[in-house]
């Protein structure tokens, strides 16, 4: 059975990044959001470089999730929780992958409280999913540009599920990152910590968002 | 989406609500569109398919490329390769969807730790695998003992949900006859009237 991987927030630039990667190594992508003519544009650009894509566009985040055996929700941290309350009865058993970061409005800071992480209080929603953090390191250009001074981008995995962690870690491969299997979904504090530091380095040199993580070691 | 799960199971073992809630968290809920696969030939069947809207079929497919259809499924019905789901081997045959369908997902390991948490669900699976077992083994002696118009005339009767929703072709696979042995017969039986 082909995998079917439903990207929420699919219009966005992130959305865009992981859910275009993921159709030309061949996933079934179910692009959704609200913006169907952005979804359609964006539909237009995946098989332009990719004419045997298997994509299909949705207006609606329960039905595509439905359909999915893998929710990537590549949506802001404030609408995270919005959407698990649409999607809870129908990701029961399966992958739900947070990407977001839980940043504030002058982006010095994180929202949540220390001793959790946007990660984990997803989990704490989807009780019956395999939540899993990913991708929410990267910047969006990092799809397109994956490789900066001679190293490829590493995107860290974290998630209680073992199975899943190697799932996702595929996944992340096949977007031409390099994965990093994290630890537990608790990970995420550090790891969305690690973006906001990201950030915040990016604003202050002028990076441009031509910037990520890599952990080097011989 | 669980009601005919629920109704299914109460008819062989009594569970209580609050068991069921339990039992649901078990499955995966999946939507397939007609003819995307649950299974195809080679792949090993992870899950056994709960079919709570919809129609699929269970067929192999021969040397010269000619589809055989083991079994139907409509609503309320399992359908799987149960071979390779229980030993874990290839399967030899492939499943996909005749209609848009609504499947609640069984994976192996959560049958196991499910039938382990709920014994009475291990009982109902007992009960399931008996009578797919007798109806299996009805069906290989109709196949080699039974003429071809009788078994049409056996299937109209077992089946005549499916009948309305399934192609003749198809049928005609499942009786193990051409579809032009099938409709020559259909001729006879509507001569006879």
């Amino acid at each position: 059975m082909k995998t079917t991987i439903a990207v929420i927030g699919a219009a966005g630039r992130m959305g865009s990044g992981i859910a275009s990667k993921l159709a030309e190594a061949g996933y079934r992508v179910l692009l959704a959001g609200k913006d169907q003519s952005k979804l359609a544009d964006l539909s237009i650009r995946i098989r332009e470089k990719f004419s045997g894509a298997d994509i299909d566009t949705l207006d609606c985040s329960k039905e595509a999730s439905w359909e999915a055996d893998i929710i990537i929700l590549a949506v802001p941290y404030s609408k995270e929780i919005e959407i698990a309350e649409k999607i809870k009865d129908v990701v029961t058993g399966k992958i739900v992958v947070s990407i977001s970061n839980p940043l504030n409005q002058a982006l010095d800071g994180l929202t949540t409280n220390p001793s959790t992480s946007a990660a984990e209080e997803l989990a704490n929603y989807l009780p019956y999913s395999k939540v899993v953090k990913a991708f929410n390191t990267v910047f969006a250009g990092s799809f397109y540009k994956n490789i900066l001074a001679g190293k490829k981008i590493d995107s860290f995995v974290a998630s209680d599920d073992k199975e899943a962690v190697s799932i996702v870690s595929n996944l992340v491969k096949d977007t031409g990152l390099n994965p990093l299997p994290a630890g537990n979904l608790s990970v995420s504090r550090t790891l969305e910590n690690m973006a906001l530091l990201l950030i915040r380095l990016s604003i202050n040199n002028n990076y441009n968002g031509m910037a990520g993580w890599k952990v080097l070691h011989p | 989406m669980y009601t005919i799960l629920q109704e299914q199971i109460l008819k062989r073992v009594k569970l209580t609500k609050e068991e069921f809630a339990l039992a649901k968290t078990y499955f995966i809920p999946k939507k397939v569109r007609k003819r995307q696969f649950i299974l195809q030939e080679g792949e090993i069947c992870k899950s056994l398919a709960f079919i709570s809207k919809g129609c699929l079929r269970n067929y192999s497919v021969d040397d010269k490329g000619e589809e055989h259809i083991i079994r139907f499924g409509i609503e309320g019905w399992w359908i799987s390769d149960l071979h390779s789901f229980t030993t874990g081997s290839p399967s030899m045959s492939s499943i996909d969807a005749i209609e848009d369908s609504e499947l609640l997902l069984l994976e192996k390991s959560s049958y196991d730790k499910l039938c382990a948490a709920i014994p009475k669900i291990e009982h109902y699976f007992r009960i399931l695998l008996e009578n797919t077992n007798s109806a299996a083994m009805k069906r290989i002696s109709d196949l080699i003992s039974v003429p071809a118009e009788e078994r049409y005339l056996n299937f109209l009767k077992t089946y005549p949900e499916i009948t309305q929703r399934v192609p003749q072709s198809q049928i005609a696979s499942f009786l193990g006859i051409t579809p032009q042995s099938l409709s020559r017969i259909r001729k006879d039986l509507a001569e006879k009237k």
